[in-house]
């Protein structure tokens, strides 16, 4: 490839900035504290503004442009360089992550507004320092074009949600996140062999080049199997999901938001790059149909789970395990002879699934800890009176459940629409009942909340308010799902923005 | 937009912005005074819309708003019963507080219900469907008693297991054509070239039978019916039934004769007719005797579509959505009238017991009233073959039973002999039992396609009668004997479902187990390692 | 024996030994630490890539030294703080069982906030 073949594009450096700019906010945080500024969440909210503007630049670029935008850092570009790439999906899972964790830090305002000094001060500042960290990685890991500079951006990732997971600092959480830490670290040594293994095969690490380079050999997928394995671990799928319920289930609330939403997509995120993109060869319907097995089986497994809890949160945190599974349906939904993988309907109906789940997730976990909050409680069997208490949240709570449910109208509803489609077309009928089932016990686990939270509350109950605008954040949250369930029902180009250049031989 | 378009669009957007504006207090507290004009709307599109329609949004989205012959009467009619059971909640309910919840989800309900029948593509027919399915849980589950729980648990079950196979059946409609969203007539017309017809159909008549309360799909009715509130019992076993029989005539292909599909429907049809009077005639509560008896006539719906479809008679669906026009009046002036009764003491209720006599009876095709003119006009698609004489011998049927009921009916005023029921219950009960008449009367020519005079004949009086003497005729032993009947539990097979509840505990028990299991730290780490190899191993497949 | 296999193998051999340690620890200390040997391994496994790289003519293959370094620098962030949360776990228990752990003296310094 000519040196300059790979050139950035006019606003490339948009890409930078939407790295940098969490952490710039990040880092001032400390600086600040020692010029004695301690407003850890008012720094946070001017970098959010500054990072939600990036992102919207990014997006309005490649949707204007029709093409992916591409920096090579410090004007060197691959092999010797480092590039950073948004297409449209990663345009798309910017500006999802950009949307939850503005409404994420909207909510989190008055649970974390202590100055440093002040008691619960330092758990604050943690928190939006974390908070900042972990968006910087995930806009890394969304536009990263080198794998090992993924693995950087997953290991950030992690270092920045494990303290995240443990905030309030008992033994419980401390053994969730250190659970929670020690297998995301196999799982990272298991990708960092994998990528050892592609260098030592093919001198390079660029996603790009390899899509060209690689060739159907023992290394090459010893080495992607190991890579989707390990990524698999820190995405949580069944049956390597050890780690999430404790650790989502624990984490205050606003933290589970963005763990569930957020962070258990981003291995995901690279696992659809492995596959769609560096894997060489035909469509490996086989190993495909082995992925799509383990996310049904997380889907029926967890679901059922989910039903039987009876804390709210660990409910929704096996909810979270339960639509995990539905992203991996989509390997074997998007093969279709002849048609690019991101012109079928199964790849629209699985990155809306993504994006549907990650915005009703964390508005679930928002009413949920707002609930908890009202109640003194989140015992799923005595939640009566939350109605009462926090209808908003309870509202929000039901129209999340709606897109979990895939009831219409919800990006859910739409998603489960397309990936039911796409399995019909493709014949593949066990997927097709996998899905029914799983908005069945969907619609099972949702109601039973739903259903106590709206029984009159029983005498003598105390509850305590909570801020208006942590409950309209957690709306707006849902809102945001159901608004999804407005797009039409085809695939759409928007996500094959940039793409097929880099796959079609 | 034409008129037309605009009263489809108020049809739809009337209640909904009802339901919104129970945000605000004052509306809140006005909401049963204005709940009986919420369906107005709907009925004066019924009126001047036939024909019409809306584009509610230009493709890809494409959702329309249209009104045809079936989907007019429906709508009309359930549009006056609506607002006839709106006036009888407002005194029904009214007096007592906090009642703000029933009537979102009764305006919700009310909302989906008129939806279905003016939606022309498939995604805003599921949405509608959906909207008056779920919303009407809130109506059953309204009393908060173990028994209404029970009744909502069961209801919310099987209404969403309907919807998985509706999602399916249209799934496989949508995608054996190249649009996303196609108009409903486009897909059912695609149909016959589909490779999936049969999974299709299956689907569709399941969902759609859930709703009517086909057998074996019927158990949520007779547990749902008669637990909520009178007026939403009226307008649940009246209209919300009504969903299903609009789905049926609009998805089910009648260009062609079908004799397979026809018939097995038809069959299906006529068994639960059977089977609604027999399990019937030993419930002990008149609400319960009435939701068998909609099971029993929503048979006779299915078997009027089936014979239709095995015909391949488009007109089937016109006649079936006046059966379901004259069962949806009588049904709901029943259910009211069951109120109207329960407040109206000795002196006063001979006169209300001959109305609702008159009512009981038209289910069974007494002449003169709309049953007579409904199995009339079906008799124009059932034929006189096998499926026409088991549908006239399900008449006598339909007379054992709502003798039955009335019987029931008799001893169940607790009030004072000088009380009489409050006007506010006893007038929208008295204009639906009217309407049921009138609206009948006026539509048959439209419906059949014939004029009045046969229905007045010698020979057709008579065939009306028969089926009513000799029911009459059954009924001293019924009376005698009806003691020794056992006593099926309402529901009757829920009963049979409740008792696998320990075996699905124990499998829920088996699946926290297993995956306790999975998750211990080794069993997870080597599940990692065996997927890694085994991903290997299958990527290096040929 | 060539250089290249003989790097090749010892790796495998720190991965096997690392992976099982991994699996079969109970005590979060010896997992992080059977972690760190897998990590040794798959540096070690960049060392013959760069080393196989020099094949080409190069005295070797400088990129593989960068990553590992990286590589280096973030296993080392993991153990740290997966060594926080361990000792931080230890002192609660300790705590909760009565006996104050060395360094910890709960009575006369009160537990520092976790981040």
């Amino acid at each position: 490839m000519v040196g300059d073949a790979l050139a950035s594009s006019p606003g490339g450096y948009l890409l930078v900035l939407a790295v940098l700019v969490p952490v710039i906010g990040m880092l001032a945080m400390p600086v600040m504290g020692l010029l004695r500024v301690r407003h850890a969440a008012s720094l946070a909210f001017a970098t959010i503004a500054v990072g939600v503007a990036v992102v919207g630049a990014v997006g309005w670029r490649v949707v204007g442009s029709g093409e992916a935008l591409v920096y090579g850092i410090g004007g060197w570009s691959p092999p010797l360089g480092l590039a950073l790439r948004a297409d449209g999906l990663s345009a798309v899972m910017m500006a999802m992550a950009a949307l939850v964790i503005a409404l994420v830090a909207l909510y989190a305002r008055p649970q974390f507004a202590a100055a440093e000094t002040a008691p619960g001060g330092r758990r604050a500042f943690g928190f939006w320092a974390l908070l900042m960290g972990l968006w910087s990685a995930l806009n890394l890991a969304f536009v990263g074009e080198d794998l090992f500079n993924l693995f950087v951006a997953l290991e950030l990732l992690t270092f920045a949600a494990v303290p995240l997971v443990c905030l309030d600092g008992t033994a419980a959480t401390l053994e969730a996140a250190l659970r929670y830490l020690v297998f995301a670290l196999v799982g990272s040594v298991l990708y960092l062999l994998g990528v050892a293994v592609l260098y030592a095969r093919y001198g390079t690490l660029d996603i790009g080049l390899l899509h060209e380079l690689a060739y159907p050999d023992f290394a090459t997928h010893a080495a992607i199997a190991l890579m989707i394995g390990g990524l698999m671990a820190k995405a949580a799928l069944f049956p390597l999901h050890l780690w999430l319920p404790p650790a989502h289930a624990g984490a205050p609330a606003p933290a589970s938001a963005v763990l569930s939403a957020l962070v258990v997509k981003a291995p995901f995120f690279i696992i659809v790059r492995l596959w769609f993109d560096v894997l060489p060869g035909a469509s490996h319907e086989a190993a495909a149909r082995a992925l799509a097995m383990l996310g049904a089986a997380a889907i029926l497994v967890c679901s059922v789970v989910a039903l039987r809890q009876a804390r709210l949160k660990l409910m929704i945190a096996y909810s979270t395990v339960a639509q995990v599974g539905y992203l991996f349906l989509m390997f074997q939904l998007t093969i279709e002879p002849g048609v690019p993988a991101w012109a079928t309907i199964g790849w629209t109906g699985g990155m809306l699934q993504l994006v549907s789940h990650a915005l009703a997730k964390a508005a679930m976990f928002l009413a949920a800890g707002l609930i908890a909050e009202a109640l003194g409680h989140d015992r799923i069997d005595e939640l009566a009176g939350a109605g009462r208490a926090v209808p908003v949240s309870l509202f929000a709570f039901g129209l999340a459940g709606l897109s979990l449910m895939g009831l219409p109208p919800s990006g859910g509803f739409i998603a489960k629409l397309l990936l039911l489609s796409a399995a019909t077309l493709s014949g593949a009928w066990w997927i097709a009942v996998v899905i029914s089932v799983g908005g069945l016990l969907a619609a099972a686990y949702v109601t039973r909340v739903l259903k106590r939270a709206m029984a009159p509350p029983p005498e003598g109950i105390v509850t305590s308010p909570v801020a208006r605008s942590r409950e309209l954040a957690a709306l707006a949250l849902a809102l945001c799902a159901v608004a999804l369930g407005l797009v039409p029902l085809q695939p759409f180009d928007l996500l094959a923005i940039g793409r097929a250049g880099v796959a079609l031989p | 937009m034409t008129l037309s378009g605009a009263l489809l669009a108020a049809t739809l957007a009337t209640p909904l912005a009802f339901a919104a504006l129970c945000l605000l207090a004052p509306f809140r507290r006005r909401v049963f005074a204005l709940l009986p004009l919420a369906p107005l709307p709907g009925l004066a599109t019924a009126l001047l819309a036939p024909g019409g329609s809306l584009l509610l949004a230009p493709a890809p989205l494409r959702l329309v708003l249209a009104l045809d012959a079936p989907g007019a009467m429906l709508l009309g009619g359930a549009s006056l019963l609506w607002s006839c059971a709106g006036l009888y909640a407002g005194s029904y309910m009214g007096a007592r507080a906090g009642h703000t919840g029933f009537a979102v989800w009764w305006l919700l309900t009310l909302a989906g219900s008129l939806g279905v029948f003016i939606v022309a593509d498939m995604t805003s027919f599921y949405l509608m469907f959906s909207l008056v399915s779920l919303a009407a849980y809130g109506l059953v589950a309204h009393e908060g008693t173990p028994a209404a729980e029970r009744a909502g648990l069961a209801y919310m079950a099987l209404a969403l297991l309907g919807e998985a196979f509706l999602l399916f059946g249209f799934v496989l409609l949508a995608t054996a054509g190249p649009n996303g969203n196609p108009l409903i007539a486009d897909a059912v017309a695609m149909l016959d070239g589909s490779p999936w017809r049969a999974a299709t159909l299956t689907l569709l008549i399941l969902g759609f039978g859930l709703k009517m309360g086909l057998v074996p799909l019927h158990i949520w009715m007779p547990l749902a019916h008669p637990v909520a509130p009178m007026p939403a019992s009226a307008v649940l076993s009246g209209i919300v039934v009504k969903a299903g029989v609009i789905g049926l005539i609009r998805f089910l292909p009648f260009d062609r004769a079908a004799p397979d599909w026809g018939t097995a429907l038809a069959a299906l049809g006529l068994f639960t007719a059977y089977y609604g009077v027999g399990v019937g005639i030993t419930q002990r509560n008149p609400k319960t005797v009435l939701a068998y008896s909609t099971v029993s006539q929503m048979g006779l719906v299915a078997a009027i579509i089936g014979a239709g479809m095995a015909a391949g008679a488009a007109d089937a669906t016109r006649l079936a959505a006046y059966y379901g026009l004259h069962h949806l009046l009588v049904k709901g002036a029943l259910f009211m009238g069951v109120g109207v009764v329960a407040a109206t003491g000795a002196r006063r209720r001979p006169l209300v017991l001959g109305v609702m006599a008159v009512m009981a009876f038209s289910l069974a095709g007494l002449p003169f009233t709309s049953g007579a003119l409904a199995k009339y006009a079906a008799k124009a698609v059932l034929g006189e073959g096998a499926t026409g004489t088991l549908a006239t011998l399900s008449a006598a049927g339909s007379t054992l039973l709502m003798l039955h009921f009335l019987r029931l009916l008799a001893g169940i005023s607790k009030a004072r002999p000088q009380d009489r029921a409050p006007a506010g219950m006893v007038v929208p009960w008295l204009v639906a039992a009217f309407a049921s008449f009138a609206v009948a009367w006026a539509l048959f020519p439209q419906a059949t396609g014939g004029g009045l005079a046969g229905v007045l004949a010698p020979a057709a009086l008579w065939k009306a009668t028969w089926p009513i003497l000799l029911g009459l005729l059954l009924a001293p032993g019924l009376a005698r004997w009806g003691a020794r009947l056992p006593a099926i539990p309402e529901g009757d097979i829920a009963v049979l479902a409740e008792r696998a509840g320990p075996a699905v505990r124990r499998f829920g028990h088996g699946v926290e187990w297993f995956d306790a299991a999975m998750r211990a730290w080794p069993v997870a780490g080597l599940a990692l390692l065996a997927i890694v190899l085994a991903l290997g191993a299958l990527l290096a497949l040929p | 024996m060539s250089g290249p296999l003989l790097y090749g193998l010892a790796a495998a051999a720190l991965i096997g030994l690392g992976l099982h340690g991994v699996l079969a620890h109970a005590a979060p200390l010896r997992r992080v630490l059977a972690f760190n040997l897998v990590g040794a391994g798959v540096f070690l496994l960049f060392g013959v890539g760069a080393r196989r790289g020099a094949a080409a003519g190069l005295p070797g293959d400088p990129v593989p030294q960068a990553l590992v370094i990286t590589g280096i620098v973030v296993a080392f962030a993991a153990t740290a703080l997966a060594m926080a949360l361990i000792r931080r776990l230890a002192i609660l228990r300790a705590a909760a069982a009565g006996t104050p752990e060395e360094g910890a003296a709960p009575a006369a310094a009160p537990p520092r906030e976790t981040r």
